[in-house]
Formats: structure tokens, C-alpha cells, sequence
């Protein structure tokens, strides 16, 4: 029994080795995934003529597409399509690859979120900004942007928590994070014990989510405090 | 070679629609099965079912914090497994090995998909006002008449445009059938990607075929919940929506 444990515990350590990457490219992957959602954002509440169209088909085809396709055209399609333009991006690092692929399928969700938050907030702040005479970019990142981002945490906090989930399809293009280590150890074992491993690693992925849960949950917590003085 | 041969692309179209009854078959059948269990399971919740309530409240946080293709690895090697222990216990004899792929897949999807569901029903039930349910309790209606006559109809029509969103996410998430070993759709592209290294051509196809698929039913979706709210217009629930 005690030898069985072990083996739980020597399982578990193994694949908490990997769990830094994972949690590094949830990271990075939502860091962009936000710029680009911004943008996108942006560009579909000012209706700017001609891009307009381009974000929406960029939301649709992102949205209407499995990851795994988006993550493949990406490693395996861009180096083949750069090279047209003679740009070698074969060796780039798989990682690379990884956070661009997830940054794009994000950002698109990111970018509904942002403008469902940001029409939330409503016309009369905004007009009440102009009315102080503010310009529409210290109206934005005084009085529009503190607001929809307290309207827009719950929401984050799912994407946040779809993004880390989503990341466990690195491993198809061979990135070694939770799921490649999962990859190797089986590889090891001669494929013995898979059950374990799996449940192992759900227990990993769960705890995290659960983490980044208590997480968002606080940050409302503690944003919605400073604003109840405000708006009320 | 030209980057993106499209002829070499429309000709393996046929090939790789033959993996969309499939990505359908999935979608579908877990989808129907899951609109009972996450409904049972949406009950259990808000009728506060000791043991059952928490039991679904454990189910849920696990469905929802460990990624889909981990769950389906958990349930492809787990029940096997499972089937080893039982076998000698219970005096049965099960083969694990002749379970059909497909069956483990529709299995794992729709434990998956009801714990979206049950939340989905959840909210929305709680959304339709508690007055119908005293309403019809006051007309003499027990508490499972009134959940099917009065609540359910509304809160079917409050749940679906999220039901939509969970659908299509469906569709989506059937990619990952592979892990099972079914031959859908991106795995046939796959394949054949694979086999003369055409990734962007195999994998634009996939995902055009995905895309089509996910706009067909948005626009069901669309449809039945115009026809659908049709009857709601007329006593006003629409308006406050």
C-alpha cells in the first residue's frame, strides 16, 4: 500500500513540474488575448468602416472553429504560408506557436466580453464625461473603462478559466506542459496505469481552476467595494 | 508546389464530410441526453435534494474545472479499468475491448455537457418569476404540474440562446473525439494532412466544414427561438427581457 502511495505522490510531483509552463502560457496567451480583444472591441463599438467587417468575420470564423483546428493551422499552416513572403518561422520555438494560436482564439471572446462590459456602462456616463469636458480617451480611462471592467470580472474569470482548460491541447503540437509530461510518464510506464495519471492530472487542473476562482472572486470583492460609494 | 493548392483541397472535401455524421452523431445525441440529465440534475439543486444537491454541486466544479480532454482520457482508461474490478465481483463477463469507440464518446460528452446545462436550467428557472409557481399552486396545480406546465415552457425559452452557445461549443469540442479514437471530421483531415504534408489546405477545409456547420445552427437556433417566443410577445415577457 505504502509503495502504491508513493507512486501517487511521485505522479503528482512530476506533473506539478510542468505545471509553471501551463500557467505561463495562460499568462501570456491572456495577455495578448486582452490587447487583441481590445482592439477588436474598439473597432466594432466605433463601427470603423472597412475593419469593421474584417473583426467580424475575424469573431466569427474564430468563434465557429475548434481550437485544435486553429491550432494546427497556426503551427503547421503559417511557417508554410510565411514562406512565400521568404520568411523562415520554422524555427521558431513550439511555445511561440502555442501562445499565438491561443492569443487569437481567446482575444475573439475576449473582444465580446470587453464590448458586452463597455455597453453596459451606458451612454450617460460618457455624455456626463463630455459635459466636464474630458476628451473621449480621458473619459475612456477615467470613467468607462473602471466601470465595465468591474462588470466584465465574471465573465473574465470564465474565459480565464476556459483559456487554462484550453491549454491542454498543447500537447498535440508536442509542447510538454501538463499533458506532455502525462505523455511521457505513460511513454515510460509502457503505457501501464493511465487511469492514475489521469486522475492525477483532472486533480491538478481542478485545483487550479478552482484557485483562479477564489482569485476573481476576490477581485470583485475588492473592486466592487470601491465603487459602491460611487455609483449608489 | 503552389503554398495553397486548392484544387488538391476540393477534392478531398467528399472524404472528409464523411466524418460530419459523426461530428453530428456526437453533437447531437449528447446534447438531447444531456437536456434531461442537466434539467434532472438542475432540480436536484434548486429543490436543495440533501446529498443529491451536493453530489451535483461536486460534479459540476469537476466538469468544469478539469479540461474535456482530460475527462474523456479519465473516462476512456477509467472504464476499462472499472469494467476489470467488476467483473469477477458482480459473476459478469464484459469485454472493454469490444465497447465501441463511439459509445465511450457520446458517454463522456454528455456527462460533460450536462454540467453546463444544469446550469443553464438552473438560472433560468430561477429567472422565471416565483409568482407562476404560487399562481399555479393557487389554481390547484401539485409542484410537478406546475414545473411542466407553468415554469418549464418559460424557462425553456429564457435557456435558449445559452442551450445555442452550448450546442455549437459542442460541435466544436467533437474535434477532440480523436482522444477516443472516433474518425470525425478533423481527424480525417488529419490524416490525410499527414500523409502528403498539406496542413494548411486539410486543415482550412476542416475548418470551413466546421464553421459552415456552426453557422447552419445558429440559424436553427435563431429560428426556434422566434417561434418559440412567438406566444411570449403577446403577455409581455419579452419586453421586460
Amino acid at each position: 500500500m505504502s509503495s502504491s502511495l508513493t507512486a501517487w505522490v511521485d505522479i503528482f510531483v512530476r506533473v506539478l513540474d510542468k505545471l509553471p509552463l501551463t500557467l505561463l502560457m495562460t499568462v501570456l496567451s491572456l495577455f495578448f488575448a486582452l490587447l487583441i480583444g481590445l482592439g477588436i472591441a474598439i473597432i466594432r463599438i466605433q463601427k470603423y468602416r472597412y475593419i469593421y467587417g474584417v473583426a467580424t468575420l475575424y469573431l466569427s470564423f474564430t468563434r465557429s472553429t475548434p481550437l485544435l483546428v486553429q491550432l494546427f493551422l497556426v503551427y503547421f499552416g503559417l511557417p508554410q504560408l510565411l514562406l512565400v513572403f521568404h520568411l523562415d518561422i520554422n524555427h521558431w520555438d513550439r511555445l511561440v506557436f502555442a501562445i499565438m494560436a491561443f492569443s487569437f482564439h481567446t482575444g475573439a471572446f475576449m473582444s465580446e466580453v470587453i464590448r458586452s462590459a463597455y455597453l453596459a456602462v451606458g451612454k450617460d456616463q460618457l455624455e456626463a464625461a463630455y459635459s466636464v469636458g474630458m476628451s473621449y480617451p480621458q473619459a475612456l480611462r477615467r470613467i468607462i473603462l473602471p466601470q465595465a471592467f468591474l462588470i466584465s470580472l465574471p465573465n473574465l474569470g470564465n474565459n480565464i478559466i476556459e483559456l487554462l482548460k484550453d491549454t491542454s491541447l498543447a500537447f498535440t503540437i508536442g509542447i510538454i506542459d501538463i499533458m506532455g509530461q502525462v505523455r511521457i510518464i505513460l511513454g515510460n510506464n509502457h503505457g501501464i496505469g493511465m487511469f492514475q495519471i489521469y486522475v492525477v492530472i483532472s486533480l491538478v487542473y481542478w485545483a487550479t481552476c478552482i484557485i483562479i476562482e477564489s482569485l476573481v472572486g476576490y477581485a470583485e470583492k475588492v473592486f466592487r467595494k470601491g465603487h459602491v460609494g460611487l455609483s449608489k | 508546389m503552389a503554398v495553397v493548392d486548392f484544387k488538391f483541397a476540393l477534392e478531398q472535401v467528399p472524404t472528409v464530410l464523411k466524418g460530419v455524421p459523426w461530428t453530428l452523431t456526437i453533437a447531437i445525441v449528447a446534447m438531447l441526453f444531456g437536456l434531461i440529465l442537466g434539467l434532472l440534475i438542475a432540480l436536484c439543486r434548486i429543490y436543495k435534494l440533501p446529498v443529491l444537491n451536493q453530489l451535483s454541486i461536486l460534479y459540476i466544479s469537476f466538469i468544469r474545472g478539469t479540461p474535456l480532454i482530460v475527462q474523456l482520457y479519465v473516462f476512456f482508461y477509467g472504464v476499462p479499468v472499472l469494467i476489470d474490478y467488476l467483473n469477477p465481483r458482480l459473476g459478469i463477463q464484459i469485454d472493454a475491448d469490444e465497447i465501441p469507440p463511439l459509445l465511450y464518446a457520446l458517454v463522456a460528452y454528455t456527462i460533460n455537457t450536462a454540467a453546463y446545462q444544469a446550469e443553464i436550467f438552473r438560472s433560468s428557472i430561477n429567472a422565471t418569476n416565483e409568482g407562476q409557481m404560487e399562481a399555479a399552486y393557487s389554481v390547484g396545480m401539485t409542484t410537478r404540474q406546475g414545473l411542466t406546465r407553468i415554469i418549464l415552457p418559460q424557462a425553456f425559452l429564457i435557456a435558449l440562446p445559452n442551450l445555442g452557445n452550448v450546442f455549437i461549443g459542442l460541435i466544436k469540442a467533437t474535434s477532440l473525439a480523436f482522444a477516443v479514437k472516433v474518425i470525425e471530421v478533423l481527424a480525417i483531415s488529419k490524416i490525410i494532412a499527414n500523409d502528403g504534408y498539406r496542413f494548411i489546405e486539410m486543415y482550412l477545409v476542416a475548418s470551413i466544414i466546421y464553421w459552415f456547420l456552426c453557422l447552419v445552427f445558429e440559424f436553427i437556433f435563431f429560428k426556434l427561438e422566434k417561434r418559440m417566443s412567438r406566444s411570449e410577445a403577446r403577455i409581455g415577457l419579452n419586453a421586460s427581457a
